[in-house]
């Protein structure tokens, strides 16, 4: 019975490095072999004894890596043969040759394959070099995994490597720039999502993420530590992505975590790194004498000054016993909100280790970033159990379990008045803190400086906003091998957040525009539970040189939602709860969808020449109406590796060749429709009127909207062409890609008549279609030998969308428009033949110098010389609404990044560029900063105003109410968004073994520092604080600033030791 | 053949085990949290909850909490802005440069096309209610009151508007522009129908439309479409004693003030209650438990915001000792705040520097002036008050228009005595105690001199009171102005707003059907 358990370990070993692969060349040539003998053990004892019969001589040897940890399992062939074998536990090998000219090849997944002469040897000590690139080589591709070389899709690969060069809080983060195709836009304060989307946007009524797959887990990919991750693959076409279906038009980020490896002992990491952020850009906002230059500019010189600025005020001390008067007081409101040299960490400890039957991986993690303006930060702990375990000839069991807190502390703008708005709109002769004042701060009175923004530093300090998350993802699975050919896997998963969102505003009194005379909390708690149970069967065979696959699943994925929610007020700040609180509300809400998938996949390639897949999925989602809750997403694709055609012998320069098409049908995940998006529901005791001066919350019922029982899933078709290509053993790659991807159902909020009288709801209805269509190229160079190694990786993407239907042929549809930003005309506009959401508005033919100009032009109700001159796109003769046109998009030209690794000895070296380039951005902050509507501080720019003196100018004259609307949305706030950002390098040196021997540190067995720097530079022509813009408040508004937090420049300083 | 045994057992038990999980109904979720439409508006209970969203619109942001009285008093010769911190498209509506894209007057629009649908939901379910008559009768009939209301407030400001006589069933249920005269005639018969079946205040919470209030907007309606019979014949169905009856208040003041809401005077307001947390509710949704208030007091307070202040205009229209009338109008005074002026109870003095911004000019005196009415600053410190959105209800309808309405009517008639007769009831309120007309200033000899002084007494008794722009357009066509109110006023433009460019783009019945000049 022992002897049989040792086979089966051998038998695993084979078949482990096979399925998880080796570099291209090497699994080419002993797949036939193991393929062949191993269908059972006795056959692959057998064929063993059969090659040992002809041996002249026997090689032994001893593999380990850099540090000198044996490396167990490396696959050892004996080059143009079939002859290999792998190493023990100890590294150790042996393996027997009949020609004494003849070369080893030594395989290990992780590593770089090395060759070695024997040229007269018997004994060997081999040394592999750890190689990032070689992760590549096998790909997850959903429900398994598949060699790069087979793959017919559209797949890119980022290795652990990679993932954690950048220090960011979110693996989403992290993949910025990685991956073409794969748009990552930062929106926000530590602990916010970017914004993520594979091969643009693909809806005009819903957020474009993919979906993220974690270790086969369907969910998302918040709080998730990317020191724990393995790999990342990106599935970008149909053809690879439709595997998910329903759920997969957005692309499908394979997220697969490290689960240890066999060695002889245990190993211990330690990562960490300490930096320090701060803003990288100020704007030039007036000081106090500019500020009272200015506003005599505006409100005109006749008219009274505002109260606070006559001399009998304004010489007052700024509170009680200060000695300082406003006149003398220059607040930066900059430096008061910013904060420099903020600290960001990071921690992780972990330990792997095991051998054939047990290996696991476990680690630990600490995060803690704090936000470069005040009262901002983002923390996370996080711990991580991953194993796996033979249990016998026929039964392994696996399961990944990962637990994790963070606590984030966010601002909530009133509407789009961001902090950043408040900041540049703040007074400078305003002091930040008066300690006479309740809560200890100082605001405008809006009568008395006649101005009404909001302290910035009083809110974020006295204003808590915090969400306390706990999540627990789980998975385990029982995989029983049938034959060595035919596997079952069964998996059961389990996802639970607890989210607790707590908004606290105390009773405070700036003495102006924040007076909150009763404290006021708001408690959120929301509950998710999501199951996950996985049946697989998957077979894998070849017949001489065809190869088989084939996978059938069974899956079905059901999430439980809750939301309590409860308010109250308090009289004291004493008490931060609702324990006696007055006014207390609660509401609670249970919600549950059910996906339920059946799926077939069939993988077949001819001697690895000719290679197709077809796969289809059939989705049942609870969401849609009875009769549209299921939908067939089928897909093929095709490739074929012309550089093992006979007749590319001749062209050893070409190392690989290969051409791949794919087509395919999927969907957008249904959920983000809501759980019941089809049934009108009545909004039952959700209005209150106060009959009699009394309030009864919800004596009022109503409903917006209407039911669509027709509403049925989303089906994009998309069709991929792509080419690898690699020239001299690789040392060049080249992989491009086409892609179009059209839906002709696309669901969207139709945007019913106002009169209708839904109060701007729309109805979902699939009813629209909207292309996209693009190139994607990842260029590289890898030079690998020599002591100095270096990989020089450029990605390039580019992506065209238009809309090609809406719901009727004049639809159109606004947003962003804002009283603050422009005078509340829509920002962007969807109509059929544009790109989604272009930005709409005037166009600005310079400035109106005198009368005659303004009678000369069409007719402008309220210009006067100094005023923006509108073009008359119609012609009428009289600009207004009709004169408005797209004046820009969001969407780049095409973006683009370089990643530049190099290696010299003990150094290491990495540079990270990344951009964009021919987008445009709608300042819609610059209306604050310049746009002068109404008296608040200001750019220093508005002092350059037209005025009959000042004529050579940009910039309108400056009056009172803007009665020519010069602030409207126009080409004037239009910016050129392109960027090139040096977004990370990174320094390293990793300590020779004998210096760290030197110091006694035995125990350590290898030991890298690092210095690197995010954000050093940014060229860009762009006047705002980041050209990086996300999306204020849905996905209509991509690319507006309307005061974004910024992303900072950032230095750190990092640790990593292996024990 | 052991083992394969143990894989076909185990095989059969996933395969049975995936199918239980397969249940078919599975995928049949239903919503726990809500009813659907077709499982409400069955009782009466239901109904009047229907009844009271309708109610809740009225009273939301985008009605008169806060849009619908800026856009009448942009759009009346009431007002001037305080200074540059009035918003960009209020802004606009002031200077006659309104656009389709005009927020405020888009707010305005969906927030009466909302009360039209909840009305609409409300009429169309009731003759579905049967277990308590009475309730669903007067349920219906306040709906009515509103759709009227509504369609009011969008005939006399849009001219030929859609309309919805039911609720929409279908995304393409797009209604086109009907005609003018068919919308005032559906006003007429839901108010008429209304009043018929409401009852007095005493028979009705606070708060709620009675049948006066039906019969004082049904005048209003008819004076508006010239006829001054039927509106008569309205007003004067408003009862003046009893129980149900109507008078004006002694105390002037007490129609703009918190502790004296529902008062004698009061035919219809708008309730607002502050909870104390300083709240308003910014959100054009409704929640359950969403703020209160309006944000009035914020938007016209002589110590907050301040955004629109009194036109010189009007100031100039009062009665003044000064300037040759008999008495100074006192009407004035609780009208406006003035440098000088105690408030918070009176312990505190208003100064000018408490008063951002722009100056006035009364009988030729630069001062600053603000407007009080609805104010709360009345009992509240300044620091209070300038943040503060208010409790104070919102009077729409107050029997003092009654009166100069029906003096209107008996002027139109040709009854001038009776005219003057109602304007002197008003007049002689004992708090204001004008002297009676005619006066040397306000001589009523001949119908010429009457309406003169009906537009008179109207513009300082109803100062502000979302009145005055209505009133312009009914009288302007008459030629009752030797000068034009309105600045800008452009003539076959300037009496209509212009459709908002939503509903052109998305209600193909009506899209390129703008109004004349925009």
């Amino acid at each position: 019975m022992k002897k049989h358990i040792v086979q089966i370990v051998h038998y695993t070993v084979a078949v482990y490095a096979l399925g998880i692969g080796l570099p291209v060349k090497t699994i080419a040539s002993i797949t036939g072999e193991a393929m062949t003998v191993s269908s059972t053990s006795s056959q692959f004892l057998s064929s063993a004894a059969t090659v040992a019969q002809s041996v002249q001589k026997t090689i032994t040897g001893k593999v380990s890596d850099e540090n000198g940890q044996a490396l167990a399992g490396v696959s050892v062939t004996l080059k143009g043969t079939n002859n290999s074998t792998s190493t023990d536990q100890n590294g150790s090998f042996s393996i027997s040759a009949s020609n004494d000219q003849a070369v080893l090849i030594f395989s290990y997944v992780g590593f770089l394959t090395q060759e070695v002469q024997i040229a007269g040897k018997t004994s060997l000590e081999v040394v592999l070099t750890s190689d990032s690139q070689a992760l590549s080589e096998v790909v997850v591709v959903g429900y398994g995994t598949q060699r790069r070389s087979s793959i017919t899709g559209a797949v890119s690969s980022v290795s652990a490597k990679t993932l954690t060069e950048l220090p960011v809080a979110s693996t989403d983060q992290a993949l910025q720039g990685r991956v073409a195709g794969l748009t990552v836009t930062n929106n926000g304060s530590p602990g916010t999502s970017p914004i993520v989307a594979i091969r643009g946007i693909s809806s005009i009524s819903f957020a474009s993420d993919p979906l993220y797959v974690v270790d086969g887990f369907p969910t998302a990919i918040s709080n998730i530590d990317a020191r724990d991750i393995e790999s990342v693959d990106v599935l970008k076409d149909a053809s690879s992505a439709a595997i998910y279906g329903s759920r997969a038009t957005n692309g499908v980020v394979m997220i697969t975590t490290k689960k240890g490896a066999a060695r002889d002992r245990l190993q211990v990491n330690f990562d960490s790194y300490f930096g320090i952020q701060s803003p990288s850009k100020k704007f030039n906002l007036l000081n106090t004498a500019q500020y009272l230059q200015y506003e005599r500019a505006l409100n005109g010189a006749d008219a009274p000054l505002p109260p606070r600025l006559e001399p009998e005020n304004f010489n007052q001390p700024i509170y009680d016993g200060a000695t300082q008067t406003f006149a003398q007081t220059n607040t930066d409101w900059q430096d008061a909100y910013f904060r420099n040299n903020q600290p960001l960490q990071q921690y992780n400890l972990s330990l792997n280790g095991g051998n054939e039957q047990s290996h696991f991986y476990t680690g630990a993690g600490y995060f803690d970033q704090q936000g470069i303006a005040e009262g901002l930060y983002y923390k996370r702990l996080n711990y991580r159990l991953n194993s796996e375990h033979v249990i016998s000839k026929f039964f392994s069991f696996g399961e990944n379990f990962y637990v994790s807190q963070s606590k984030q502390r966010f601002d909530v703008p009133a509407g789009n008045r961001t902090p950043i708005v408040n900041m540049i709109r703040m007074q400078p002769y305003l002091p930040v803190y008066n300690p006479h004042n309740l809560g200890g701060f100082m605001g405008p009175q809006n009568s008395f400086d006649a101005s009404d923004p909001i302290n910035p530093v009083e809110i974020a300090n006295l204003v808590e906003n915090i969400n306390n998350t706990t999540r627990i993802l789980g998975t385990a699975y029982i995989r029983l091998t049938l034959t060595p050919w035919l596997k079952f896997t069964s998996t059961y998963g389990v996802d639970h957040s607890n989210i607790a969102i707590q908004n606290y505003t105390p009773i405070h009194n700036d003495g102006g525009t924040s007076i909150v005379n009763i404290a006021t909390i708001e408690n959120q708690r929301q509950l998710y539970t999501t199951h996950l149970f996985t049946q697989q069967l998957s077979f894998d065979k070849s017949f001489n040189t065809h190869n088989l696959g084939a996978t059938l699943v069974y899956e079905s994925q059901g999430q439980r939602y809750r939301n309590e929610t409860a308010s109250g007020n308090q009289s004291t700040n004493l008490v931060k709860t609702l324990n006696g609180a007055t006014n207390v509300t609660a509401n609670s809400l249970y919600e549950t969808n059910l996906i339920r998938s059946m799926l077939a996949r069939v993988t077949y390639d001819y001697d690895g020449r000719y290679l197709f897949t077809a796969s289809i999925r059939r989705d049942g989602l609870s969401v849609f109406a009875p009769g549209n809750k299921y939908e067939n997403f089928p897909a093929v694709s095709a490739g074929w590796k012309v550089d093992r055609e006979s007749f590319m012998e001749n062209t050893p320069w070409i190392s690989e060749f290969k051409v791949r098409g794919g087509y395919g049908i999927t969907g957008i995940n249904g959920v983000l429709l809501g759980n019941y998006p089809y049934l009108q529901p009545i909004q039952r005791n959700q209005a209150t009127y106060p009959f009699n001066g009394t309030i009864v919350n919800g004596n009022g019922s109503f409903y917006n909207g209407l039911s669509n029982p027709d509403l049925a899933w989303e089906k994009t078709k998309q069709t991929n062409i792509g080419l690898d290509l690699g020239f001299l053993d690789n040392k060049i790659t080249l992989v491009a890609e086409y892609f179009k991807r059209k839906t002709d159902n696309l669901i969207l909020t139709v945007p019913t008549p106002t009169s209708f009288g839904f109060n701007g709801t729309g109805t979902l209805a699939n009813v629209a279609a909207m292309q996209n269509q693009g190139f994607e190229f990842q260029l590289g160079y890898h030079k690998t030998s020599g002591d100095f190694t270096w990989n020089i990786t450029g990605l390039m993407s580019i992506i065209r969308n238009k809309v090609l239907r809406l719901n009727s042929e004049n639809a159109s549809i606004t947003a962003g428009g804002d009283a603050d930003f422009g005078g509340g005309g829509p920002l962007t506009n969807t109509v059929v033949g544009q790109p989604v959401q272009s930005f709409y508005g005037y166009i600005v033919d310079g400035i109106f110098q005198n009368e005659a100009e303004i009678e000369a032009h069409a007719r402008q109700n309220g210009a006067a010389p100094g005023d923006l001159k509108f073009r008359d796109l119609d012609g009428n003769g009289v600009i207004n609404d009709g004169d408005r046109t797209f004046i820009g998009s969001f969407m780049p030209k095409f973006s683009y990044s370089l990643n530049f690794s190099a290696n010299y000895k003990h150094f290491d070296l990495a540079l990270f560029f990344q951009g964009v380039q021919g987008n445009d951005i709608f300042n819609a902050a610059r209306i604050i900063r310049e746009g002068m509507p109404r008296l608040f501080n200001a750019d220093q720019s508005v002092l350059n105003a037209w005025t009959p003196q000042n004529t050579n100018t940009s910039i309108p004259r400056a009056v009172n109410g803007d009665p020519n609307q010069n602030v409207r949305p126009s080409t004037r706030w239009i910016e050129d968004g392109s960027y090139l950002r040096l977004k990370n390098i990174m320094l390293g040196y990793t300590a020779p073994e004998q210096w760290i021997k030197g110091l006694g540190w035995t125990s350590i067995s290898q030991l890298r520092f690092y210095v690197s720097a995010q954000n050093l530079f940014t060229i860009t022509d762009y006047t705002g604080l980041d050209p990086e813009i996300g999306s204020k408040n849905g996905t209509l508004t991509n690319g507006v600033d309307y005061g974004q937090y910024p992303s900072p420049r950032s230095f750190q300083l990092g640790i990593q030791a292996s024990f | 053949m052991k083992t394969k045994k143990r894989i076909i057992q185990f095989l059969a038990i996933s395969i049975g085990f995936s199918l239980y999980a397969c249940k078919k109904d599975a995928l049949n979720t239903n919503n726990e949290n809500v009813v659907s439409t077709d499982q409400y508006f069955k009782t009466a209970g239901e109904l009047q909850a229907g009844t009271n969203a309708i109610y809740a619109t009225v009273r939301g942001i985008n009605l008169v909490a806060r849009e619908w009285y800026f856009l009448h008093d942009l759009r009346s010769d009431d007002v001037a802005a305080g200074g540059s911190q009035l918003e960009v498209p209020r802004a606009q509506i002031l200077n006659g440069n309104v656009d389709p894209t005009n927020s405020v007057m888009n707010a305005v629009w969906n927030g009466l096309y909302t009360v039209i649908h909840r009305a609409n939901t409300v009429i169309e379910n009731g003759p579905n209610v049967s277990d308590d008559p009475a309730m669903r009768d007067r349920c219906l009939a306040e709906a009515k009151f509103l759709r009227a209301w509504a369609y009011f407030e969008l005939v006399s400001k849009w001219g030929a508007v859609p309309m919805y006589t039911e609720t929409v069933k279908l995304p393409s249920d797009y209604q086109p522009r009907a005609e003018v005269g068919a919308v005032y005639q559906f006003i007429v018969q839901d108010l008429q129908e209304a009043a018929n079946i409401l009852p007095g205040k005493s028979g009705t919470e606070n708060g709620r439309i009675t049948h006066a209030a039906a019969n004082a907007l049904l005048g209003r309606v008819l004076m508006q479409q010239g006829d001054y019979t039927g509106a008569k014949e309205a007003l004067l169905k408003i009862p003046t004693a009893g129980a149900d009856g109507y008078r004006l208040t002694d105390r002037y003041l007490d129609n703009f003030e918190e502790e004296t809401e529902f008062n004698s005077e009061s035919i219809f307001e708008i309730v607002y209650v502050d909870k104390g947390d300083n709240d308003f509710n910014w959100s054009t949704d409704d929640t359950p438990n969403a703020a209160q208030s309006t944000i009035r007091n914020q938007e016209y307070n002589p110590v907050a915001w301040r955004n629109l202040i009194p036109s010189n205009k009007l100031l100039n229209e009062f009665e003044n000792a000064e300037t040759g009338a008999e008495k100074t109008d006192p009407r004035f005074s609780y009208s406006f705040y003035q440098t000088g002026d105690r408030y918070n109870n009176g312990a505190d003095i208003l100064t000018d520097a408490d008063q951002n911004n722009n100056s006035s000019i009364v009988n030729g005196v630069r001062k600053k002036v603000s407007f009080r009415k609805f104010m709360i600053i009345y009992k509240e410190s300044k620091s209070r008050a300038s943040y503060h959105p208010g409790g104070n209800n919102q009077r729409i309808i107050r029997y003092a228009e009654v009166l100069i309405n029906l003096a209107e009517c008996e002027a139109e008639l040709g009854n001038l005595t009776a005219a003057v007769s109602y304007l002197n009831q008003v007049r002689a309120r004992a708090s204001v105690a004008m002297p009676p007309y005619p006066t040397a200033q306000f001589p009523v000899a001949t119908k010429e001199d009457v309406i003169k002084a009906i537009i008179h007494e109207k513009s300082v008794e109803l100062s502000n009171e979302s009145l005055r722009n209505i009133d312009i357009l009914r009288w302007r066509p008459k030629g009752y102005f030797s000068v034009e109110p309105i600045t800008y006023f452009r003539p076959g433009r300037d009496e209509l707003l212009p459709i908002p460019q939503a509903e052109l783009d998305n209600n193909p019945q009506i899209s390129g059907n703008q109004n004349p000049g925009y």
